[in-house]
């Protein structure tokens, strides 16, 4: 129920065109991917070049995002950060969701006493408090954009196993998991046919849900000192340092901040628009 | 607005920098009467003061001995001598003083009208309880304990007068007794369990510690029977406010955000770009204070490759553009410094240059030294080795504009071959990383009084670690000539030869290139126009809030 | 009557399990992070402690024993309720942790109730309002979800205290103080639960036991308001347990950026200081407080949908 409630399923039962938001949401997709993969065709610029002399500067018709205190370009740089942004967000999410989906099936699938301690098992992980996770492995094992990734996953793995579980446990009891039992199906067969495509479905729209929700935790780890090292070209390390100089430099953390915020968006809305489209296929 | 004409704007930039520069540097000369004559002191009220240092976890300096204790246990404590502007002694509890021939015994006359805030009476005795309370292994003093490391025993030889007897002649023995760490607290208090020493240390001073609501605030009243001033003090008799609030707000815009809207009155840790705003806004004012002891510096690892070498040492000096990052990310309010020392220390010695920004001749001393080779990325390699710096930073003491200022030095040094690894850290982490000898290049303050902490940074002694792993000699120089000039300057007590020798040791440290000086020890604070009189003191530059009232 | 018994003590076995588990997970992590526990104890690293004092730390506190030896030590202590002595603060642990478990609270529950409000208020206005609505709603929700507490928090206090002025931009201790670090918290936690609420409304809105409900001749605003939400605050509740969890981190940048003391602060700075029994006591409270947290939530979705079993 809750996975469904994440997918915004469709109640009208009609296929929908893709509307405007969706468009939207592919363009800036598709912006991002070409920012990770070749940011030099967006950003010709060498986003680590220091110009002291034009450190501060506000957004004009040389730099579209201004400055900041080394006079580097915002925009150069924001382009070139996709890349840190994206590979933690996936990475983060794919750690998560890997974790989740093997926690959520040992628990929902091998009986009472599995589910029973992993269960358990997940309840400890809950209540520690997430940032704590992360925290706590990042000073075991040093800061930089692996163990912050590493750490961000860890932290959301729970969350995804439980919801992976409950699905799994709905799925168990629906119509057509007798039926094929009835009909003769083996266990396995079972499982792999009917049963886990069915709950794996919405885990497209979670990660994607996911993909925006680690990409700011990893900033919030900047935020604390934890992330990447300078001179890196990673949004959360921008928006830190623009913090800084927020009352009078305020483009330094707007549009980093923006960017981060545009990616989770766009993550959300295609994750539920492409879910929607396969559920009506 | 186009940038048309980019060379104009460059020198209009500039103009501008050096215009505000100027301002800047008038009004921190003038800091304590830069506001227009107002009227005579208004008694009463409260002023809350908000810190951007760590919280102490205790506030008797006795105990470790850091800048945060430092900074609010001089409203309620007080050592036995001050410093003036001029750099000279001067006195405070203590009225006269005078050392033997042979440097072995000093005698202190002590003032006779001053009685702690619990009614204990300050004589020599007093003084007596407070070295040895210092000296105490069990006390953990670190700062107050290595300053008074050749004081072999103290003796009261009457109730004014206490006689301290040395191990060997130490020159720098006032300007440690200056110090915030070595203040007199009440005996009787002092007798009392470490915990409730630490919650309310009881002292001479204009204030009085009420209560500590830890990670909350600290509340001091007024000590209506404060009599003992420093000698270059404002006034006489109580202070003039009634109460203040210590805070501590760890985030830098919310602190300054905190003073524009006069939630707190008075702030310290300010940043560049709030300072620049501070001084245009009518509300607010800007005092300037560096810290004593040494300069903001870079040291360079000189225990091991690549910097044992010292071409590679000055190749990286000269490689390093600092005057323009200092001028950009500082807008102003940090002066480039040339020198090992602050430049509060009368006998600082400068040496611009040393420290030109030049890479012409840094690649030709790279060459000289064997690093001939470049690889694909542009980083200079030698035998199959890149020229790798290591340069953990401190979050936690360096500011954002200096972690900055090192990204740009990163970027300059990359032109000329070096690689420079920026790796931000925690306190404890940067540490470990220090203790490991696991840096090339690091940047570590020190504040004390005097230029005796060039024998803490730079005599050979000082490579060797202290049981908990720290050692001060980051740069680990390890030079005859510098140990036998520092040996000598700490024991002479002539004050002409003191600096000649202390002269002849900076002018070895600069030329062997062991360190690349940025700026000094920076010491803002902003305050509401409305506060008057606040000013630091010349000893390690805390701000004292004797003198201060409010004009409303 | 036996069966509610055995649900509870299998609840409360769950949960001592739970307890032991944390600290035990904190106790094995801490023990990983480099560096010398005396350190901390002595005032910090980097200071120049002699070596009688480090000496007498490790002797006083035990570091030198086996570390089961020192991990049964812990357990034993913690079965008490002793919850030991802090390194750096040279304060008891229980005190202190419990002097800040208030303001930490305080904030959290206020963020929750707030979130659900705005969620609520969001998604139920979106609702009725159409296809626009609709859109414009779950716009305005993912964008919220996707605020970092950080930037939001200081864009607030850019917005509010220095603009316009009309809050203060640190907490001095009034209810002023809180307006903004209770924002700050709840509008991302209300845009994750406008999505999930919004959406169950939808489901909720064509269930069989609301058309009935229509069919009776209830008005529509009745059927809305009585028989949708309540069953379309199910997952919400449920997920309210997680959202707690999520607030705690919440607050350690909030209460850094507002100056407030709490937790989250106190928190942050024992991990960096190493202050192991500050960290083990923070962590040990925030389990007890979800632990009852998830208790509350279950046994308020049992009371919103009687259809639920308490598991």
């Amino acid at each position: 129920m809750q996975a469904e409630l994440l997918t915004g399923a469709d109640h009208s039962g009609r296929p929908r065109h893709p509307g405007l938001v969706d468009g939207a949401a592919g363009l800036l997709a598709l912006f991002l991917l070409v920012a990770a993969i070749a940011p030099q065709f967006l950003a010709p610029g060498d986003p680590l070049a220091i110009h002291p002399l034009a450190a501060f500067q506000p957004p004009n018709l040389t730099h579209g995002f201004g400055t900041d205190e080394s006079g580097r370009d915002i925009y150069t740089r924001v382009v070139h950060g996709t890349r840190y942004s994206l590979v933690i967000g996936f990475a983060a999410t794919a750690i998560g969701l890997g974790l989740g989906v093997i926690l959520g099936t040992l628990a929902g699938t091998l009986g009472r006493v599995v589910d029973f301690t992993v269960n358990r098992f997940l309840e400890v992980l809950f209540a520690f408090p997430g940032l704590l996770l992360a925290l706590l492995f990042i000073v075991i094992f040093g800061p930089g954009v692996a163990t912050a990734t590493i750490a961000v996953g860890l932290s959301t793995a729970p969350g995804y196993a439980r919801i992976i579980r409950a699905q799994l446990i709905t799925v168990r009891s629906a119509a057509f998991v007798e039926a094929a039992t009835v009909l003769g199906r083996t266990r396995w067969q079972i499982l792999l046919r009917h049963i886990l495509p069915n709950t794996l479905a919405p885990l497209f729209v979670l990660g994607t849900l996911g993909i925006g929700q680690a990409i700011v935790w990893a900033a919030t780890l900047s935020y604390l000192g934890l992330g990447a090292a300078p001179p890196a070209a990673e949004w959360g390390a921008m928006l830190s340092a623009g913090r800084t100089y927020i009352t009078s430099a305020w483009w330094m953390s707007f549009f980093p901040g923006l960017f981060i915020v545009l990616t989770a968006v766009t993550a959300t809305v295609l994750g539920r628009s492409i879910d929607r489209r396969m559920r009506h296929l | 607005m186009p940038l048309r004409h980019p060379a104009r704007t460059r020198r209009l930039l500039a103009a501008t920098v050096g215009v505000v520069t100027f301002g800047l540097l008038m009004s921190a000369c003038t800091a304590t009467d830069s506001q227009e004559p107002v009227g005579d002191p208004n008694s009463g009220g409260t002023l809350t003061y908000a810190s951007g240092d760590a919280e102490p976890s205790c506030l008797d300096p006795h105990v470790g001995g850091n800048f945060p204790q430092a900074l609010v246990s001089a409203q309620y404590l007080e050592s036995l001598v001050s410093r003036n502007t001029d750099g000279q002694i001067i006195p405070w509890l203590a009225d006269s003083w005078t050392v033997s021939d042979d440097g072995l015994t000093w005698q202190f006359t002590l003032r006779d009208d001053v009685t702690f805030t619990d009614g204990t009476a300050f004589d020599a005795a007093a003084v007596q309880a407070n070295i040895a309370h210092v000296q105490n292994p069990t006390t953990l003093s670190s700062t107050g304990y290595l300053a008074l490391g050749k004081v072999t025993g103290t003796e009261a030889l009457s109730p004014t007068v206490v006689r301290f007897t040395l191990s060997e002649p130490d020159s720098a023995l006032l300007e440690s007794l200056s110090q915030p760490w070595l203040a007199m607290e009440s005996p009787a208090a002092l007798e009392r369990s470490q915990d409730e020493n630490c919650a309310s240390p009881v002292g001479t001073g204009p204030f009085i510690v009420q209560s500590w609501v830890k990670q909350n605030a600290i509340i001091l009243v007024r000590n209506d029977d404060y009599v003992s001033p420093p000698a270059d003090a404002g006034h006489s008799g109580p202070a003039y406010l009634d109460q203040v609030i210590w805070r501590f707000i760890p985030d830098s815009a919310s602190r300054y955000a905190a003073l524009q809207s006069g939630e707190v009155d008075v702030i310290d840790n300010a940043q560049p770009d709030t300072i620049v705003q501070a001084t245009q806004s009518d509300s607010l004012e800007h005092l300037n204070s560096p810290r004593p002891g040494a300069s903001n510096r870079i040291e360079l690892n000189s225990g091991q490759a690549p910097f044992n070498d010292v071409r590679v040492r000055e190749a990286f000096i000269r490689s390093a553009n600092v005057d323009d990052a200092v001028s950009s990310l500082f807008q102003g309010t940090a002066i480039r410094s040339y020198s090992a020392l602050s430049s509060v220390e009368t006998t600082a010695i400068s040496n611009a240059n040393l420290f030109d920004y030049d890479p012409a001749a840094a690649r030709k001393l790279l060459d000289a030294a064997g690093w001939t080779e470049t690889d694909a990325d542009g980083y200079r390699v030698k035998d199959g080795v890149r020229l790798s710096v290591r340069f953990p930073v401190s979050t936690n003491q360096s500011i954002p504009a200096e972690q900055s200022v090192f990204e740009q030095i990163q970027a300059t040094a990359k032109e000329t071959g070096f690689e420079v690894k920026l790796s931000p850290m925690d306190l404890s982490s940067w540490y470990a990383a220090l203790a490991s000898n696991d840096y090339d290049a690091v940047s570590a303050p020190y504040t004390k009084v005097g230029p005796d902490v060039l024998r803490i940074l730079y005599h050979s002694d000082s490579i060797v670690p202290a049981p908990s792993g720290y050692f001060a000699n980051h740069a680990q120089v390890n030079d005859p000539e510098i140990d036998e000039l520092l040996t000598t300057a700490a024991s002479t007590t002539d004050a002409a030869l003191r600096t000649s020798l202390y002269a002849d040791a900076q002018e070895h440290i600069l030329e062997g290139f062991y360190i690349l000086p940025l700026y000094d020890q920076q010491n803002h604070f902003l305050l509401r126009s409305d506060v008057v009189g606040l000013r630091t003191l010349p000893t390690v530059a805390v701000p004292t809030l004797y003198d201060a009232w409010l004009n409303r | 009557m036996r069966r509610t018994l055995g649900r509870i003590t299998a609840r409360l076995g769950g949960a001592v399990f739970v307890l032991w588990a944390v600290a035990s997970v904190t106790f094995g992590a801490l023990r990983l992070i480099p560096g010398d526990p005396a350190q901390a104890v002595l005032g910090g690293p980097g200071s120049q402690a002699s070596p009688e004092a480090l000496a007498a730390v490790n002797a006083e506190y035990g570091f030198g024993r086996p570390v089961l030896v020192q991990y049964f030590a812990q357990l034993g202590r913690l079965a008490t309720g002793d919850l030991g002595r802090s390194y750096a603060l040279n304060v008891d642990v229980g005190p202190l942790v419990l002097s800040q478990l208030g303001g930490t609270l305080l904030l959290a529950v206020l963020s929750l109730a707030l979130a659900w409000l705005l969620a609520l208020a969001l998604a139920t206005w979106s609702t009725r309002g159409g296809k626009i609505a609709s859109r414009v709603g779950s716009s305005l929700e993912i964008v919220a979800a996707a605020l970092p507490h950080f930037w939001f928090a200081t864009s607030l206090i850019v917005v509010f205290s220095i603009w316009l002025g009309v809050l203060p931009p640190i907490s001095t201790g009034g209810i002023a103080g809180l307006v903004l670090p209770v924002l700050t918290l709840a509008v991302p936690l209300a845009g994750f639960l406008g999505q999930i609420m919004r959406e169950s409304l939808l489901i909720a809105l064509e269930s069989p036991f609301v058309l009935s409900a229509r069919a009776r001749g209830e008005t529509e605003r009745g059927v809305r308001w009585i028989h949708a939400l309540r069953h379309a605050s199910v997952p919400a509740i449920s997920l309210s347990g997680w959202a707690f969890g999520s607030l705690i981190s919440g607050a350690v940048v909030v209460e850094t950026i507002f100056a407030r003391p709490g937790l989250g602060r106190t928190l942050l700075t024992a991990v960096t200081l190493r202050d192991v029994p500050v960290v083990i006591g923070v962590v040990m409270i925030v389990a007890v407080a979800y632990i009852l947290m998830t208790l509350l939530t279950d046994i308020a979705s049992h009371l919103v949908d009687p259809r639920l079993r308490l598991t």
